[in-house]
């Protein structure tokens, strides 16, 4: 018998429901994805650092957890850790076939150390969230058995107070601490991780890519590459520190330079544009995007919650994409120089991979500069 | 408009397009494509485009004529379509919306040059993709260009190549005719005995045949896909098949979205269909089916349907998103991004819709119906309709589709069928599939069979197997619960069942209620797994068989239950809730705590209109339109209408039909959820055919208000009891019948009446195990069984009327008086069911006293049962005599028949006096009409589908077959006639006919049709007695031998080896050995595909008509179907 958990939300209200996965109290910021396929994906995701991710999608574990992969191996894991807060589901699959499953989502939580509730409407919570500009919640077991720790950094960060990612530092929190080198290639991709997903690097190394990881706050003076890659991550662009200027000193330059979510709104920031918070934020495997001043659209995966403001951005850049439902912007390059940044994944993983070929034609002009 | 630019016009004339329809339904193509087709031409004419239909389907909606749309009431066959195309001029053609049927139609007026004559556009897919995914090895040419995995196959056209195919391939190898839908004659080959079997039949329905290596036991998917002009490809949904590869999916149970794949998967097979979609071209809507290994990442395509299909309709109604009418918008011109999504309003067709539920579909078989027909389910598909259910978990949704499925409350926890079978018998019915497989699963688990064992053997994912474990686990709980609950209550001989149930309900904790109910089961589940387990009430229960008494005990499960926990209702939107959105697509669930939508607001009047759920035989397309039609006259009066309904082949379950959708179950307890939510200001169950009828009393005592007729008046015309003294009482003739109880009434009966005597259970629809009995022997047998099929209800005998003729009389009454009523004729005699019969309107062949006698008792009926809505009456008539055979007080099968040909719509009709208590309008004056002033004569054909039943006789007898009908217009009987016989595949005779006929009156019938066959010197073949008896009336007839006859040349052979390409074959009355004997021959007639008649009226009334043939098709103008006069 599983036991009570309690979800308490900012706004007062609350709900309860079963404890799945660690006997922990855990807060964050209340967001859900629409995707029906690739929970896995997405709970290891680290742009969910801080968040308490709500599947609309009622049955989720049917398939286990696989076994773990790599970041230069098969798809199916995105880290090496669940990043998101806690999560909340109508119901978790207490048994799970499938020939490359490696536990059930229950057991997998609980040695990340996660709680999870289950049996609530979720539909109707999704309600609220949706309606709300922000909600933030915390889970709160039946006789809990501590707190969630999300971050050695955030040793003493007391769980019965809301945990809000948008206004931490967690870029540095999910951050590779050191440079390391990926692959083997003539190509060298400079990839500024702010809670890079594996399939990005993946991606690249299919392109025969070396890849040097590099923490956020590096040098970029000090690094030798032909080409930029930034990375998706969690919280608020704006609040990303020096990040910024030092993209903008990279502009001076010609090397391509590719942005993807956090990366895009960096970049956005760097050419001198604002990011803004979307009223319902982009959560799904179904966000279709067309390409600006072409008829030509994508079926995407997202997963943000701020954009580039249309009306900010300079003239010497343009939009680049477009989504199709609320008109935001959902990429951005420059007139001239081969900068580009995207707001959705190509990568993918999960959702549709459409937009793979973004990976492939930056890489291919990466490799023209360096002839 | 995007038409103009997409069809290069220049002048500003309204483009005209002529739109294919499907004909008529059959297994393997159904109602979907009235759904798709009605879709479309919304779609094209809301442009402003002036369609043409071809659709000899009279039942279908799209049939329907309106303001910009014309319908031709044709066969959809080249022949046909260049008529209609040389007197319409269309500026193009629109095939993908008209199933297999019109794929076909189109590649044929193509081949033929004939687009190119007339210069009519192709719209959508090109042809030259078209012909690719029928021709299975140039498609598979294709596949591999693209590097798509596809099984190693070869196409063949003779059997000598198949075996040489076969040694290249291996065995096991499924076997697959090209151009055929519905998997008609494939099957599987585990060797060169097998092959060569298949091979043959294959060959008849197909030139060529596809060996393809046997991937049974793997998983099967399926994607619907849309692409537009632009090139921009979105996937609406993927559909995972229960039953692994070897099941057809129109036999699979099915899932959406798939339930067991991984994003990896998921989005592997989704890149394979857009890379599939965009190398074709598709420009519309497409279906991919794929196989994917259960135990790797390792895949193959299986086909593609570059057109509308079964499972874009499934897909449609499992997202909300409206595929047949964006599909449509997209061939006229549009792409995506400019389409909004009409479900959101906001958000645009370019989108994929997230589903916050699950969709079951689970398909509804006839097998029984069919003598000697094998329940096998295979390559090739059986079942003759389906059903969807919604739910927030698995087992809800699943458990609802039993339901729906079965049309049994008892749904999953029905026992009778497996209970006794050994654990043997168990294991072999889930290793080779049956309609049944899913009640033998759940029995396996009953007897708590390892889930390893299971799955080795029926290799179904073991993630649907331990779900329909869980299940089964909790209907143990509530078994357990109300054992251990009965011992907490005093149980004394003064006590009635009822109180003592009522006791145990109350310990029964909300928790548990909860628990029950979230896992699907059903309140009259409940009760009946606590009546049939808990020893101390099974001996109670017995004390008690009045069914009202059991109906009470169900109504006070409910009443306890509630003040447990009731459901919620949720939206389908296509966003799960992302975005907010008007949708007014609904459904009921358990896994919930709030409703996202309110009842009507104060001052509305909302109206209930119960559907007819699944098609099957007996019930179909013709109900679809009644309630539709129903549903869009409370709309245009400004009532708001509240549709349940379960069938996802139906233009019903559209939500643009009604004002509200329930995608529901059609049972008390739920119409009664609903009922309660929405209190509207009444219910509606007279259009739905049979299955809402039956609930009648049951809701009633659930006081939902009845519009339409009286509790009283359905049961009086149910109940053969009472409606017979009724009869007598009016003093209007029957025939002689008896509910025998003993051995005594019936040898008495016996000697009254004599043979052949008719036996039929009572309370079944389509004539369900009646039969015709020629001696005692049979006549015990067939009561037996008739008790079996419906135990709990008498089985009634009655005197079989030969040589009578068969008349219907459709209308309408308002407070008993009848408002119109219309008298269709049979063709055939009486004995054949009114579903399988020819109809024929305004009757040829009816004394003018036989007709007022029938409009008399139709009168007097009315006034006596007070009829106040649409009915439907049988009479049997010889000379002038008439006697009443039955009275259904709802709307019948002919009604959608009758309001084309006349002009006068029923539905509409009917309707009126439904709401006439709400509008207060007392009188209402009938539409005027004159019988002798009609256009044109009306035939309505059935369509039987034995060519799909492996086994089956196809034999018309009491017991309704056909699986569909069509209706044609003529100038005359004879060209309405021939219409419609080739509207439903029969073939004008060439080479030559096969006459073996049964009595000797028959025989002399049969005269003029061979006159007539020699005139047109056509030869004829003919068995024995036949043969002689021609001779002595000098014809000339080549003599051949019956089936067992090897020494000379037998009708086998001259079948098999097309001396002949028809078949007339009259059994001498009904009786098994009988027909048992023409059974070969029919049989055979069926299995190469030759034409078959077995009644001598037709073969009488086909060779008059068929003299006018040529003159008929040479000038013949074709007839457009009226506009419809609305009441
Ligand atoms: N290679 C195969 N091995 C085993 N079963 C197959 C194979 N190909 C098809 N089937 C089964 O046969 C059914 C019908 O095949 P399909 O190509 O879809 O014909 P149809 O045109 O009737 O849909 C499929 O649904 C699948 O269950
Ligand atoms: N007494 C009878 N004599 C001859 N034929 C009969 C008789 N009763 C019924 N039939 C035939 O059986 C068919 C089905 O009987 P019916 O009572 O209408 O069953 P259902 O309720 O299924 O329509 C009728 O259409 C008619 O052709
Ligand atoms: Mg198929
Ligand atoms: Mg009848």
């Amino acid at each position: 018998m599983k036991r009570k958990a309690i979800l308490t939300l900012s706004n007062g209200s609350w709900l309860e429901g079963k404890l799945i996965g660690a006997p922990l109290v855990s807060s964050g910021e209340l967001v859900f994805t629409t995707a029906m396929v690739g929970y896995n994906e997405t709970l290891s995701d680290p742009s969910f650092f801080g968040q308490i991710l709500i599947f609309s999608y009622p049955l989720i574990g049917n398939y286990g957890v696989p076994i773990s992969t790599g970041m230069d191996k098969a798809p199916g894991l995105e880290s090496d850790k669940i990043h998101a807060s806690a999560v909340i589901m109508t119901q978790d699959s207490e048994t799970a076939y499938h020939w490359n499953t490696s536990t059930t989502i229950d057991e997998w939580l609980k040695q990340h150390g996660v709680p999870g509730i289950v049996g609530i409407d979720t539909r109707e919570l999704i309600h609220k969230v949706r309606d709300a500009n922000k909600l933030l919640g915390i889970i709160t077991p039946e006789n809990s058995e501590g707190s969630r720790l999300l971050h050695d950094k955030l040793k003493d960060f007391n769980h019965s107070d809301f945990f809000d990612p948008g206004c931490h530092p967690v870029t540095s929190y999910v951050s590779t601490p050191t440079r390391k080198i990926i692959g083997k290639g003539k190509t060298r991709i400079g990839l500024i991780d702010c809670g890079v997903k594996w399939n990005i690097i993946r991606n690249l190394l299919r392109l025969g890519c070396e890849i040097e990881l590099l923490p956020w706050n590096t040098k970029f003076s000090e690094v030798d590459c032909g080409g930029w890659v930034i990375s998706n991550g969690p919280g608020d662009p704006a609040n990303t520190g020096d990040l910024g200027a030092r993209i903008a000193g990279l502009y001076k330059e010609t090397r391509p330079m590719l942005g993807i979510c956090m990366g895009n709104q960096v970049m956005g920031l760097a050419a001198g544009a604002t990011t803004e918070r979307l009223v319902h934020g982009h959560r799904g495997h179904n966000q279709p995007v067309y390409m600006f001043g072409t008829n030509k659209a994508f079926m995407t995966s997202q997963n943000h919650g701020y954009v580039v403001s249309k009306q900010t951005l300079p003239e010497e850049w343009k939009p680049w994409f477009i989504n199709v439902n609320d008109g935001s912007i959902e990429g951005i390059a420059h007139i001239e120089k081969p900068f580009w940044g995207v707001q959705f994944h190509p990568e993918a993983a999960g959702g549709p991979c459409d937009t793979q070929w973004i990976f492939d034609d930056f890489v291919k002009t990466v490799q023209r500069g360096q002839m | 408009m995007s038409l103009f630019k997409f069809l290069k016009r220049t002048d500003e004339k309204t483009p005209k397009v002529l739109v294919l329809g499907s004909g008529a339904l059959s297994i393997g193509q159904a109602g979907e494509f009235d759904y798709s087709g009605a879709q479309a031409l919304k779609a094209l004419e809301e442009e402003g485009i002036q369609t043409i239909l071809v659709n000899p389907n009279i039942a279908t909606i799209q049939t329907d004529t309106t303001a910009n749309r014309k319908t031709y009431l044709y066969p959809v066959k080249p022949l046909w379509v260049e008529k209609i195309i040389k007197e319409e001029r269309p500026d193009a053609i629109l095939a993908g919306f008209g199933g297999q049927t019109g794929l076909n139609c189109v590649l044929a007026l193509d081949e033929q040059g004939i687009l190119e004559k007339y210069n009519v556009k192709n719209l959508g897919t090109c042809i030259e993709s078209l012909r690719l995914t029928e021709d299975r090895d140039l498609f598979a040419n294709v596949m591999r260009s693209i590097d798509i995995p596809i099984p190693p196959s070869m196409a063949v056209k003779t059997l000598e190549d198949a075996k040489k195919a076969a040694l290249k391939i291996g065995y096991p190898l499924i076997i697959r005719a090209a151009y055929a839908l519905g998997g008609l004659g494939s099957g599987f080959a585990h060797n060169d005995e097998d092959l060569s079997k298949i091979v043959k039949t294959a060959l008849n329905f197909s030139p060529q045949v596809l060996l393809e290596k046997s991937l049974e036991g793997w998983e099967e998917i399926e994607y619907e896909v849309m692409r537009d002009i632009e090139g921009n490809v979105i996937t609406i949904c993927n559909m995972e098949n229960i039953d692994p590869l070897g099941v057809h999916t129109g036999d699979s149970i099915v899932v959406a979205p798939s339930q067991t794949l991984t994003d990896n998967e998921f989005q592997t097979l989704r890149n394979a269909s857009i890379k599939i979609v965009n190398k074709l071209n598709i420009v519309g809507e497409c279906n991919v089916q794929f196989a994917l290994d259960p135990i790797s990442n390792s895949f193959y395509v299986i086909e593609v349907n570059a057109r509308l299909s079964r499972s874009s309709a499934l897909a449609s109604k499992a997202t909300g998103y409206p595929i047949a009418y964006i599909a449509a918008k997209l061939v006229a011109g549009y792409n995506l991004i400019e389409l909004n999504n009409p479900v959101t309003g906001k958000t645009r067709a370019f989108f994929e819709p997230a589903m916050d539920y699950v969709v079951i579909k689970i398909p509804r078989w006839d097998l029984r119906k069919f003598s000697g027909a094998s329940r096998k389910l295979g390559s090739s598909m059986k079942s003759v309709g389906e059903v969807m259910a919604i739910g927030r978990n698995f087992a809800e949704a699943i458990q609802k589709a039993v339901r729906m499925a079965s049309e049994n409350p008892n749904g999953m926890s029905v026992t009778t069928r497996f209970k006794n079978s050994t654990d043997e018998e168990l294991i072999s019915e889930v290793t080779y599939p049956t309609d049944e497989r899913l009640l033998a699963l759940v029995e396996c688990f009953r007897r708590k069979m390892d889930i390893e064992r299971i799955h080795s053997v029926c290799r179904v994912d073991k993630w649907f197997l331990k779900k329909i474990d869980e299940i089964v686990v909790v209907e143990d709980e509530i078994i357990s619960t109300f054992n251990g609950l009965v011992k907490k209550v005093t149980i004394s001989d003064d006590r009635e069942l009822y109180n003592i149930l009522e006791d145990m309900l109350f310990l029964v904790s909300k928790d548990t209620w909860i628990h029950w109910k979230k896992t699907g089961f059903s309140d009259q589940q409940i009760l009946t797994l606590a009546l049939n387990n808990v020893p101390e009430l099974v001996t109670l229960k017995a004390k008690y068989d009045d069914e009202k008494y059991f109906k009470k005990l169900f109504f006070l499960v409910r009443k306890i239950r509630k003040n447990n926990v009731r459901p919620v209702v949720k939206k389908i939107d296509t966003t799960a809730a992302e975005y907010p959105t008007p949708s007014n697509y609904l459904y009921v669930t358990y896994e919930g705590t709030s409703s996202d939508t309110k009842p009507f607001d104060e001052g509305k009047t909302p109206i209930i209109i119960l559907g007819s759920g699944a098609y099957r035989i007996g019930s179909s397309v013709e109900f679809d339109w009644c309630g539709v039609k129903c549903t869009e006259y409370i709309k245009n009066n400004n009532m708001q209408s509240i549709v349940i309904n379960c069938n996802p082949e139906t233009v019903s379950t559209d939500y643009s039909t009604s004002d509200k959708l329930y995608f529901e179950e059609i049972s008390t307890e739920r119409v009664l959820d609903i009922y309660e939510f929405e209190n509207p200001k009444g219910l509606i169950n007279s259009m739905g055919g049979q299955l809402p009828n039956v609930l009648t009393d049951s809701m009633a005592m659930g006081g939902i208000k009845l519009l339409g007729h009286s509790v009283d008046t359905i049961d009086m015309a149910e109940n053969r009891e009472k409606f017979s003294a009724l009869l007598d009482k009016i003093g209007i003739d029957q025939p002689r019948w008896k509910n025998v109880k003993s051995k005594d009434e019936l040898n008495s009966f016996i000697e009254e009446v004599g043979f052949p005597i008719l036996v039929r259970p009572s309370f079944v629809l389509s004539g369900t195990a009646m039969k015709v009995a020629n001696t005692k022997e049979a006549l015990e047998e067939y009561m037996e069984h008739a008790t079996k099929v419906s135990p709990d209800h008498p089985v009634v005998i009655s005197e079989f009327l030969q040589d009578y003729r068969e008349i219907e009389l459709d209308g309408v009454a308002h407070n008993g008086k009848i408002l119109i009523s219309f008298m269709t004729e049979h063709l055939e005699n009486a004995g054949i069911h009114s579903g399988d019969a020819t109809l024929i309107y305004p009757p040829q062949k009816l004394y003018v006293e036989t007709v007022r006698r029938v409009k008399q008792a139709g009168t007097l009926i009315s006034k006596e049962l007070n009829l106040n809505g649409p009915f439907n009456i049988q009479f049997l008539a010889a000379s002038n005599k008439i006697k009443v055979i039955e009275c259904n007080a709802r709307a019948s099968r002919s009604f959608p028949f009758i309001s084309k040909v006349t002009g006068i719509n029923l539905a509409d009709l009917a309707s009126r006096v439904f709401v006439a208590g709400l509008t207060g309008e007392e009188r209402i004056i009938p539409p005027s009409f004159d019988e002798y002033n009609l256009a044109s004569v009306g035939v309505k054909a059935p369509m039987f589908s034995f060519s799909r039943l492996e086994g089956a006789d196809p034999i018309l007898g009491v017991e309704m077959s056909s699986t569909g009908e069509v209706g044609c217009l003529g100038n005359s009987f004879d060209e309405a006639l021939l219409l419609s016989l080739e509207a439903t595949g029969v073939t004008i005779p060439k080479k030559g006919v096969l006459i073996s006929s049964g009595r000797l009156h028959e025989k002399i019938k049969m005269l003029d049709a061979v006159t007539i066959l020699e005139k047109l010197d056509i030869p004829i073949y003919a068995t024995e007695g036949t043969a002689k008896f021609l001779e002595e009336h000098g014809h000339k007839v080549k003599m051949i031998g019956w089936p067992e006859e090897l020494d000379r040349p037998n009708v086998i052979t001259a079948i098999r080896e097309r001396w002949v390409d028809f078949v007339i074959n009259v059994p001498k009355n009904l009786e098994k050995e009988e027909m048992q004997h023409g059974a070969d021959i029919r049989k055979n007639a069926i299995k190469h595909g030759t034409s078959l008649i077995t009644t001598a009226e037709m073969a009488t009334a086909f060779f008059r008509a068929l003299q006018q043939y040529d003159e008929f098709i040479n000038d013949h103008k074709p007839v457009m179907l009226p506009q419809q006069k609305h009441t």
